[in-house]
């Protein structure tokens, strides 16, 4: 069986689970408080930001250091209780298919589903964007490329940290904990991306992202730069090593 | 007393007591971190220690302590969906209501052993770093007093929640939402702040005490409601099973 | 004196009728067998009995009290073991046993009791979620059984259980009311199994009551209408046949 087919696989077994629900509800929820409060981005003369820039930050901001996260969070519940409830997962694994392509699929069902959530945020930003402008008179609206850019790249340096939540579902099998363990990991990045460690953290990593690009919008703020080295190692390596102990563990504890 | 034990009982190897017992250690790091790494920044305010460190550090603390709740709740409620056993709760001759009052006072004391824990180790920082701090008992007392109060309709409100889905991800969900739209609250607008989720962010340090009693006042009027909240919940599942 | 009694009791979902009014009569210190094919009607009876549903029509009557307002005071009385059986996975046998010996307020030795009489005691310790479908299914009966209830309310209780743990519990089930001296309501689909257990026999299909009485009154009353009577089994076959083929062929 094809890894692609299993994926697909994956996602037919959170149908009707309303998970996109989910995603939508912390979306708008995002973006609300961002329109009702949109003349608050024209008192940024401080901080130097133009009040577009500004309004595309904040937001952005507040879902890189909490709200992604914590979705992320659940949705890896969610798929370990889908596969956990009714012994699913026995079923699984008496059936044809390595159980490493199997954790790697949900992996990617998990990846697709950060994806589905910052596109969802790109598009509710227009939406948010349009919104201000018409309540404000003002043009909130940023170039199209700019935000695709932006988000790829909050996307691509979130990996990491989803594989840390992906082994914790996997690896610690009572919910209360890999729940607690993984909403608990979030809070402390705010601490993390202001210490010269920070590239340890991969819950940090989205948010150090957007606090860099803060840093480059807005001219009386000083932020640190994203810098590769020693960032991509150290993210490759998290990243390989947390999906490496998945594998290993997926499904250990139903064969024994 | 009775309602507690059973459910003390049932909580056995869920992992909830650890939990929280790790959360309340976490939270409690988080002061001694913060003035471990820059005590300059901290020692030469002219406030006192006990509202130098809480505004300095209950933003996060609090944040911890609230999703500690919220995941707390969920699982008081999943154990009972998971097998079956809600449906055997509601063949034994008990109300249906000490279900979740027996829940209560459990994930109330949950919380109290956080911000005992939390309480601990303020107190701790408050002696190793600062040195005018002779007797800071008394207003540690208050804070978390205050604290626990305000974390109350929190722990109520997500009680009700997990108890509404049968689905433990779907009333995380929620829960979790609910904790994101309190960060998102400004502080300076009273009226947003009563929203349950958003009320163990406030301090004392922060307001007056004509405020300060607004709060303890509305704590216990979002109590009140939604423990009627709850008791229609159950009534209403009951008439369309 | 019946212990049960219904009045025209009836249960819908919206457009669907489970249970379309009913009159049974349950004696006093009987095994009532309950029968009828999958989806007549039988666990929403008995859900019904227990509270966890509301009648949409009809009353009943247990032990001289009503729902809802002797709940509490009814439940007191019932053990019940319905569908598959409730438990919380993360406890042991023992401890899930002593949450309810405590709801119902009675002393520590019911625990080990029930143990020891749905044949559990060597695994007390183990974690129920680890049990076989087997011993979740003896857990529940435990739990149904615990204290010595007036009445107890067993939807299949041999659900997943072998042979000897057939005959084992149908044994005891029969032995209940001596024992105890309790009413026993137990639901099968299996007439071959009631006839072993009951002494007296309620046939449901499609929620209508087909026959109530006792084993020699069912055969008295098959034969009269020409139906076989030298197996249970087939009349019972056939009592359901004739009855789906006068509902238009419905099955």
């Amino acid at each position: 069986m094809s890894f692609l087919s299993l994926v697909r696989i994956e996602h037919q077994k959170v149908r009707r689970s309303k998970i996109f629900l989910i995603l939508v509800l912390a979306t708008v929820i995002l973006w609300i408080p961002s329109v009702l409060n949109a003349d608050l981005n024209f008192g940024m003369q401080a901080v130097g930001i133009s009040p577009e820039n500004s309004f595309f930050i904040q937001g952005f901001m507040a879902m890189a250091w909490f709200l992604f996260p914590a979705a992320m969070v659940v949705i890896t519940v969610l798929q370990n209780q889908t596969e956990r409830n009714d012994h699913g997962i026995l079923k699984m694994l008496s059936l044809p298919v390595g159980t490493a392509k199997l954790c790697m699929a949900k992996f990617a069902v998990l990846v697709s589903f950060s994806a589905v959530q910052f596109l969802m945020s790109a598009g509710m930003y227009y939406i948010s964007a349009a919104a201000a402008s018409r309540t404000q008179g003002y043009a909130f609206c940023l170039p199209l490329f700019f935000i695709f850019k932006e988000t790829g790249m909050m996307w691509a340096s979130a990996i990491p940290m989803l594989a840390f939540f992906w082994l914790l579902a996997v690896c610690i099998r009572t919910p209360v904990f890999s729940i607690g363990i993984g909403l608990a990991s979030i809070v402390p990045s705010v601490l993390m991306i202001n210490t010269k460690i920070w590239f340890a953290y991969p819950m940090a990593y989205p948010f150090f992202v957007i606090t860099s690009e803060y840093g480059k919008l807005a001219e009386n703020l000083n932020t640190a730069p994203v810098r590769l080295v020693p960032w991509l190692p150290a993210a490759a390596l998290i990243t390989a090593v947390c999906l490496i102990i998945s594998c290993l563990c997926f499904g250990r504890a139903e064969r024994r | 007393m009775n309602l507690m034990r059973l459910e003390l009982e049932k909580i056995r190897r869920t992992g909830f007591l650890p939990a929280f017992l790790g959360g309340g250690i976490l939270a409690a790091a988080v002061p001694m971190a913060n003035m471990a790494f820059r005590p300059e920044l901290y020692t030469g305010l002219s406030d006192p220690p006990v509202s130098i460190l809480l505004g300095a550090n209950w933003q996060m603390m609090s944040m911890l302590n609230v999703l500690l709740i919220v995941a707390g709740a969920c699982v008081l409620y999943y154990i009972e969906y998971a097998d079956n056993a809600m449906r055997k709760m509601g063949t034994l001759p008990v109300r249906e209501g000490s279900l979740f009052f027996g829940k209560a006072a459990v994930l109330i004391l949950a919380g109290t052993l956080l911000l005992a824990i939390e309480a601990v180790s303020v107190c701790g920082c408050s002696i190793h770093w600062f040195s005018r701090a002779a007797a800071p008992s008394a207003g540690i007392l208050k804070s978390f007093g205050f604290f626990l109060l305000m974390l109350t309709p929190a722990a109520l409100l997500s009680l009700t929640i997990a108890s509404a889905c049968r689905n433990l991800w779907t009333s995380l969900g929620i829960g979790v939402v609910c904790v994101f739209a309190a960060t998102m609250i400004p502080a300076q607008d009273f009226a947003l702040t009563l929203f349950p989720f958003a009320m163990p962010f406030q301090t004392l340090g922060n307001h007056a005490a004509d405020v300060i009693r607004n709060y303890a006042i509305a704590a216990a009027a979002e109590t009140a409601v939604i423990v009627l909240l709850e008791v229609i919940i159950l009534k209403v599942r009951r008439a369309f099973a | 004196m019946n212990i049960i009694e219904t009045r025209d009791l009836t249960k819908s979902y919206g457009g669907f009728t489970a249970v379309s009014g009913i009159n049974l009569h349950i004696p006093k210190g009987a095994v009532y067998g309950f029968l009828g094919p999958n989806g007549a009607g039988k666990s929403t009876t008995m859900k019904m009995f227990l509270g966890l549903t509301k009648p949409s029509g009809g009353s009943f009557v247990i032990d001289g009290m009503q729902f809802p307002g002797s709940r509490v005071q009814i439940l007191k009385e019932i053990g019940s073991l319905i569908e598959a059986p409730g438990f919380y996975g993360n406890l042991t046998g023992e401890e899930n046993l002593d949450i309810i010996r405590r709801i119902l307020g009675l002393p520590r030795s019911s625990v080990s009791e029930a143990l020891e009489t749905v044949g559990l005691t060597p695994y007390r310790k183990q974690l129920a979620k680890k049990y076989s479908l087997g011993m979740k299914q003896r857990l529940g009966l435990a739990g149904a059984l615990i204290g010595q209830p007036p009445i107890l309310i067993l939807d299949e209780p041999t659900n997943g259980l072998d042979p000897v743990g057939i005959h084992e519990i149908r044994t005891l089930i029969r032995s209940l009311p001596q024992r105890f001296a309790c009413t026993v309501l137990v639901s099968s689909h299996l007439l071959s199994e009631i006839e072993l257990m009951a002494d007296h026999i309620g046939i449901l299909n499609h929620g209508r009551l087909l026959f109530e009485g006792t084993p020699d009154a069912l055969k008295r009353s098959a034969a009269s209408q020409g139906y076989p009577t030298d197996n249970l089994e087939d009349t019972f076959l056939a009592l359901i046949d004739a009855d789906n083929r006068q509902r238009g062929g419905v099955r």
